[in-house]
């Protein structure tokens, strides 16, 4: 009997040929007569363009086209607001924008090319903060726009009431720094107009068809002549969405051409041309009455977008009111406001705005229960939100294992004994930290729908394949469809084929975003699989004359049940299901979608089907004579609902640990006069294996009622606390606040200086 | 530009490729031969997507002129195992969580392969050092870590 994989570290459905190196990335496609683009950028953050001369360029044998911006549809796109040419016309908003591109027949020539095309700039005045830019009268990055990308006012209950009645009230202001996605994979996509005049698009993305509306819009061309095929995906983290420029830059070059093209980012165009996290403000004041039961709540918050506002205003969005919904609070006031700068544009990063919000208030959570003499367990665990309950935004929560998180961690990072421990004296002190966190799986913040629509086919032998147009950048959402459709028809995961979406082939869908694939595919997987089998049960019962009760789906086959002999394969099922009158593939297509609301224009409304709760517990050392940090273990247990494969569960969040300890400690996009200093991985420094300890996770299994299995989403939530835990235990440390990420070793140096090079004693009120 | 002949033997294969003097040895494993299984991911020595090994010893593709690579033997991710086959390491990445979006992996798995013929019974610390000129975004290197750990183990008869 196949033994169902649910539950079970299973391998990625995708590593055999990611292993024998067969697995085909956009950048490795070669098609005949495929021809090489490069893409020419603005050194300025804010210039007219005066003049721009290809001549030279176009001389050069080999070169077959040179474009720039007047070459491009004037057609503004953009996803929320059109504000964006696939190439710059008269004014560049942002050092890195694309200005020109050049096709060749090989890559050399291109680039040969670009540095052949003269661009005469006119300087202009630059805004590059966001509070100069917000200054009444500052310099518009898009005229009328007063520099405002958007505004949200939040109002529920009695905040000053709230505030006075606290026992306590803290504010502090905290500085979440932008993070570069950093996938190993720089974006890379192959495109070609055919002879039918419809253009293919091959390419390293999250949503094929974000892709081809975006595509299909800037180009001016009926979304059905426009067909994406995803390429295997060298990792997306958000970056992969919808607002990357090199896919759309493809496939305009392909629309101009007679030929297929392809345009691969090296890694210094994909540091300017991505886009990297939301930079934001957070000035945060909460109010907790003596048993530490938060009574109000004030935030206030400024983001920037950068140049262009792309999702933005979705991330701070999520900053703004998503960890509102972990609590059970009633009084809360919230301003946030996006701000455009002359800087790159920001975008789209896992945990979509979770994280910058996840550090403020895991931060402040732990300065007042030093004031209430209270351990921050406790504090989270009396705060917490408790399944059947609704938020202060309207979100219910049908499943939620944070306290069984807290306990977990707790447990594992031995925090009762290291919070006892008297404060390190020595030049090297350590210290723990905590955070706790929330994130939605699945949002119908997209649109009026957040289904997915599966396609099952059995094939003549019996196996499965199945159509989806959620992309599997790496996080494994092809396996986790195959473990489903193979548990459900009982059939090894090795017969289930998931192909790559592709907009001819698979009905509509968002693709990989808001951790949604498991939760939605799956529900949809889950039922297209049983729909499939009672096919199969009900062919077998009329060529068995047996009733469908009296048959089972086992083992790929359909057999009478206490007899097992009497049975037919799947393989002979679905031969019977074409070769009959009035026959066809054996094929079905369910959807499902997500039984949620649209927010109303308070932002009220229950937008996920469910939610994942995840808590980290970290331990430094923090050297006091560099200022170096460094994380010596770190506990994270996260609640998923159900772990359909552990193995990728704990994938995920060690990958999502990683990254937050990069963005806490080390990566630092360094700008001067709004120019990336540091667009290279020498000194742009992500983490490497020495510089982490192993990261330890641990499962909760709360099994949601809506989730597929009791699967929930597991890719994003455990980015969310990793940058409090650590600021936190750095405070447990050596005493010292750190508010403004990262924390380098010139700021905790600085601000041990600033507190006389002393570690203040530990309150005694923190042993309670 | 005046182009070169270069003979090289590549997973034990001869080769005789002609290329410009400036075609670097990934772009001619990638580009003339099609062994795209060598990743490009920062052309400046870095990540160590592009790493092979050339005669034995473990090398930056994207840092050597394909010219410098003339009469080696370089081995690939494509050459690790027997085609339709995947080696011990291989084997482990895959068990034990050691890739999740690939890209890294061809070069990751080149890596491990120069520890364990150096050293087959590396400790973690070992193992993490030398991974040390490798970059995965996906992982957290846990799950690398532990395949490696676990194929030294399989390697040395355990």
């Amino acid at each position: 009997m196949s033994q169902s994989t649910i539950g079970r570290d299973t391998p990625q459905v995708t590593a055999r040929e990611k292993l024998n190196g067969r697995a085909l990335y956009a950048g490795d496609i070669k098609q005949p007569g495929m021809l090489h683009a490069r893409v020419l950028r603005s050194p300025y953050p804010h210039a007219r363009i005066v003049r721009i001369d290809t001549a030279a360029a176009r001389a050069l044998p080999g070169v077959r086209l040179v474009v720039t911006g007047a070459d491009t549809p004037a057609k503004l796109t953009g996803v929320h607001r059109k504000e964006h040419r696939i190439l710059a016309v008269d004014i560049v908003r942002h050092v890195g924008e694309e200005v020109a591109a050049v096709v060749a027949t090989s890559e050399d020539i291109a680039r040969d090319a670009l540095d052949a095309i003269e661009v005469e700039y006119e300087e202009l005045p630059a805004v590059l903060d966001p509070d100069a830019a917000l200054a009444e009268g500052a310099l518009e990055v898009h005229a009328g726009m007063k520099n405002r990308a958007y505004e949200m006012r939040i109002d529920y209950g009695d905040v000053e009431a709230g505030f006075a009645r606290a026992a306590h009230v803290y504010e502090a202001t905290y500085h979440a720094h932008s993070q570069y996605p950093g996938y190993m994979e720089p974006m890379a996509t192959v495109a070609a107009m055919g002879g039918d005049g419809r253009l293919t698009v091959w390419t390293s993305t999250q949503s094929v068809f974000l892709a081809r509306a975006r595509y299909a819009e800037a180009l001016e061309m009926p979304v059905s002549k426009v067909r994406v095929i995803q390429a295997t995906t060298g990792g997306g983290f958000g970056g992969k969405i919808v607002e990357e420029c090199n896919s759309l830059i493809t496939a305009f070059l392909a629309s101009r051409l007679d030929r297929p093209v392809r345009l691969v980012n090296n890694r210094l165009d994909d540091f300017q041309g991505a886009r990297a996290s939301v930079p934001e403000r957070v000035r945060l004041k909460i109010g907790v009455d003596a048993d530490g039961i938060i009574v109000a709540k004030e935030v206030e918050i400024t983001a920037e977008c950068g140049a262009y506002q792309g999702l933005t205003a979705h991330v701070m969005y999520v900053t703004a009111m998503r960890s509102d919904n972990m609590h059970r609070i009633a009084n809360v006031r919230t301003r946030a406001i996006l701000a455009y700068t002359h800087n790159p544009p920001r975008g789209a990063f896992r945990g979509f705005g979770g994280q910058q919000m996840g550090f403020a208030l895991n931060c402040h959570m732990d300065v007042l229960a030093e004031r209430l003499g209270m351990d921050p367990i406790e504090l989270h665990r009396r705060n917490a939100i408790g399944q059947g309950e609704v938020s202060v935004h309207g979100w219910k929560i049908g499943s939620t294992g944070m306290l069984q998180c807290l306990e977990q961690v707790r447990g594992a990072i031995d925090w009762d004994e290291k919070r006892r421990r008297p404060r390190d004296t020595g030049l090297r002190r350590r210290g723990i930290g905590m955070a706790a966190a929330m994130h939605v799986s699945g949002n119908r913040t997209i649109g009026n729908w957040d289904g997915s629509t599966v396609t099952l086919k059995i094939s003549e032998d019996g196996r499965a394949t199945v159509l989806t147009a959620e992309c599997d950048m790496g996080q494994g959402a092809y396996t986790v469809l195959a473990q489903i459709c193979a548990h459900e028809l009982s059939i090894p995961v090795e017969h289930v084929t998931v192909a790559a979406p592709d907009t001819d082939a698979a009905a509509f869908g968002i693709g990989s975003l808001a951790s949604r694939v498991t939760i939605v595919a799956g529900n949809a997987m889950v039922r297209a699989a049983r729909e499939a089998r009672d096919k199969l049960i009900a062919l077998a019962a009329e060529k068995l004359e047996a009733a469908p009760a009296d048959l089972e789906a086992v083992d790929g086959c359909v057999r009478l049940k206490g007899v097992p002999d009497h049975k037919l394969t799947y393989a002979e099922l679905a031969r019977m299901h074409i070769f009959r009158k009035g026959g066809e593939g054996l094929q079905v297509r369910t959807t499902w979608d997500a039984p949620t609301e649209q927010p109303d224009p308070r932002y009220f409304g229950n937008v996920a089907p469910a939610h994942s709760f995840a808590v980290q517990a970290v331990e430094v050392e923090v050297d006091t004579e560099t200022g170096q940090v460094r994380v010596v273990d770190t506990f994270v247990s996260d609640d998923c609902g159900r772990a359909l494969n552990p193995m990728a569960i704990h994938g995920q969040t060690a990958g999502a640990v990683v990254q937050a300890i990069g963005w806490t400690l080390y990566e630092e996009l360094q700008y001067e006069g709004g120019r990336l200093m540091n667009g290279n991985f020498a000194d742009y420094t992500m983490p490497l294996a020495r510089s982490v300890p192993d990261i330890r996770t641990g499962i909760v299994e709360s099994n949601d009622p809506t989730g597929p299995l009791g699967a929930k989403g597991a890719s994003e939530t455990a980015i969310v606390p990793g940058a409090a835990a650590i600021a936190n235990a750095v405070y447990d440390a050596i005493g010292v606040r750190i508010t403004a990420l990262p924390i380098t070793p010139q700021k905790v140096l600085a601000a041990l200086a600033a507190q006389g090079g002393a570690a203040a004693p530990k309150a005694q009120g923190r042993h309670a | 530009m005046g182009k070169q002949v270069i003979k090289l033997t590549v997973n034990g294969r001869l080769e005789e490729v002609e290329a410009p003097a400036r075609r670097l040895l990934c772009d001619l494993l990638r580009d003339d031969l099609v062994l795209t299984g060598t990743k490009r991911g920062c052309e400046t020595g870095t990540c160590g997507a592009c790493s092979v090994m050339v005669d034995g010893r473990l090398v930056k593709s994207c840092l050597m002129l394909a010219v410098q690579a003339r009469g080696s033997s370089v081995t690939t991710v494509e050459g690790l195992a027997p085609a339709g086959g995947l080696s011990p390491l291989q084997q482990c990445f895959a068990a034990h969580g050691g890739l999740q979006c690939g890209y890294c992996t061809p070069g990751f798995l080149m890596a491990a392969t120069a520890l364990l013929a150096e050293n087959p019974d590396p400790t973690e610390a070992q193992v993490r050092e030398a991974l040390d000129g490798n970059l995965c975004r996906c992982t957290g290197y846990a799950g690398i870590v532990a395949s490696v750990l676990a194929a030294a183990e399989k390697l040395r008869g355990h």
